[in-house]
């Protein structure tokens, strides 16, 4: 049965498209990781504002407001393809 | 006299200056002027004492308590003219230390001043030099803290370039040195799914910046390979930092889909220990199908740190050929795991209330998962030591195409039949069972049973569900009538 390997096991007739699996069938194998950034981010970047608006710890605010932006950043680099830039830009903001 | 009056002429010129210094901020000069005025200091004329004595208070009062002194300046001077002034001394000497030390009344003739009461500092007293908080200040050490984020902000964007960038190359270093073999086996090789035609893109699908995939279709024996580089996140610092702590290695994992025809039924895995122990508690098929522990290689050769999970002896020893083995002993360091299975339906889903109602649905699948050499610290080159496992699974491909369990008939009454009809009917559940005589093979029976016992386990769950069911019927029925009676109403 060599004939086999010399024969060509291509076929065009057996093409398949390729379908994106599906997100709905297996939630456990996604990277939480940037949900979670997001998350403190923008709980951080309340925080910020709160303590602004009390005007009593201003180091504090400092330090919120930058952990804020950090969190961003992090959130951005593990980011799937699938969310929108505009998503990520608001949450640079 | 001369330089007296001179002196005299020098203070007097001092004083409008003095008066403008109120205002100022800045009362660092004012100590460089009244320092000229100590060296003539010293005479002892009681008429300027009063002089001498400014400049020692000047000298060595602190800022903040500056102005009051200078308005005891020139109150003083008059001092024997006016009364009114002499209020204002009192008052500004009220902040005062010390005020009355005998020791220092040397200089000055009591009766000349009245209501004088000097009251000067002790001479012993340290300059006491009040920092500007340093919020005020305008110098780079007060953003230090800017300074640091925005230096950590640039790593990171660094970090993130170069990450991504290396990525990217050795991703193209992989699919450069796959390239030929994945044409030569197949139609259609790199698809994104959203073009018209069914046309080679020829190039990876880069999901993020550490996943790309490649989709290959169009060849005997399978329905497609769906290959995942999953590289490590190195555009992201944290990530970076986190695995210098715990190194992690780069992975290539390839998914084959079969059609029915293509595989028979069993359920195979080998690779390493640990990740064969992983495995069996998380995914469905093994699991369910694969009960006992992972057995020892050894009989094969294989090195003490793989493992096998098999369904059936028969199934090990079948897949277990030589050439198999040969490459599973030479690239065993790369291999993760292999999983063979015609009832694949992915990692056990987490009951939510109760179980789930239906049967997952399954798949005939390969799976491999191959470690790609370097522990993180890869280089495209390295690359090139993954193509013999490429030909390992083109190979697995045609192997299990061609293998076909024994489903030898034993007994007598062969013409008998144990037919077993498991209905996904909600409520019912027919199993209908006729002679027993001739023996299935055991894959099959295995699959019976793992079905018999889902529905066993769900039977209550599915008879309630029933149940509401015909009640709402019931109801359905109900206002239907009751419609239907209105109507003939009117």
């Amino acid at each position: 049965m060599f004939s086999n390997s010399m024969a060509d096991p291509r076929r065009q007739n057996k093409i398949l498209r390729y379908k994106p699996p599906s997100t709905d069938t297996n939630p456990t194998l996604e990277d939480p990781t940037p949900d979670y950034m997001n998350l403190l981010g923008m709980i951080f970047s309340m925080c910020g504002l709160m303590l602004k608006l009390t005007e009593k710890l201003v180091f504090q605010l400092k330090w919120c407001a930058w952990i804020a932006v950090y969190c961003s950043f992090i959130s951005f680099a593990n980011s799937r393809s699938s969310e929108d830039t505009k998503q990520m830009m608001s949450s640079f903001m | 006299p001369a330089g007296i009056h001179a002196f005299y002429s020098q203070q007097m010129l001092l004083l409008p200056f003095m008066l403008l210094l109120l205002a100022s901020p800045m009362t660092w000069g004012r100590y460089d002027d009244f320092d000229d005025g100590e060296d003539l200091a010293e005479f002892d004329d009681n008429d300027f004492a009063e002089f001498e004595d400014l400049s020692e208070d000047a000298g060595m009062e602190p800022e903040a308590t500056a102005s009051p002194r200078v308005a005891a300046a020139p109150a003083s001077d008059q001092d024997d003219d006016d009364d009114e002034a002499v209020v204002e001394i009192e008052d500004a000497q009220d902040d005062f230390e010390d005020t009355e030390t005998p020791d220092e009344d040397i200089k000055y003739d009591t009766e000349e001043f009245e209501g004088f009461e000097k009251s000067s500092p002790s001479f012993k007293d340290p300059i006491n030099i009040i920092t500007v908080p340093s919020h005020l200040q305008n110098s780079w050490e007060s953003y230090y803290m800017e300074i640091l984020m925005v230096t950590g902000l640039l790593a990171y964007i660094m970090n993130y370039i170069i990450g991504k960038n290396k990525n990217h190359r050795l991703a193209q270093a992989w699919f450069s040195s796959h390239r030929e073999l994945l044409e030569s086996n197949f139609a259609l090789v790199g698809d994104d799914g959203t073009s018209k035609e069914a046309v080679s893109t020829g190039k990876l699908n880069q999901e993020n910046e550490h996943i790309y995939n490649l989709w290959c279709s169009g060849r005997v024996c399978c329905e497609g390979m769906l290959i995942q580089l999953k590289f490590l996140k190195r555009q992201d610092l944290l990530n970076v930092l986190a695995r210098m702590m715990r190194p992690v290695c780069d992975q290539v994992q390839i998914k084959v889909t079969l059609n029915d025809e293509d595989m028979d039924t069993f359920v195979f895995a080998v690779g390493s220990r640990k990740a064969m122990a992983r495995l069996q508690k998380e995914m469905q098929d093994l699991s369910e199908f694969c009960s006992d522990k992972p057995k020892s290689g050894a009989k094969y050769s294989l090195p003490e740190f793989m493992a096998i999970l098999s369904e059936m002896g028969e199934v090990t020893d079948g897949m277990m050929d030589s050439k198999m083995v040969h490459y599973l002993i030479n690239h065993a360091d790369k291999i993760e795991s292999i999983h063979f299975s015609d009832q694949f339906s992915g990692p056990k889903l987490m009951q939510e209330e109760g179980q789930p109602l239906k049967l997952p649905e399954t798949k005939k699948t390969l799976l491999f998962t191959f470690n790609v050499p370097g522990m993180g610290n890869t280089s495209p080159k390295d690359m090139d030591a993954l193509l013999p496992l490429m030909n390992m699974v083109i190979y697995s491909i045609d192997k299990v195409k061609k293998f076909r369990l024994n489903r030898e008939v034993s007994g007598v009454s062969s013409t008998h039949a144990i037919v077993l009809i498991g209905c996904r009917v909600f409520g019912a559940s027919l199993y209908v069972s006729l002679g027993a005589s001739v023996e299935l093979q055991k894959a099959d029976k295995n699959r019976a049973r793992v079905e018999e016992n889902f529905l066993k386990q769900t039977h209550a769950q599915r008879q309630e569900e029933a149940a509401q069911r015909r009640e709402q019927k019931k109801l359905e029925k109900k206002q239907m009538k009751m419609k239907q009676i209105k109507v003939k109403a009117m």
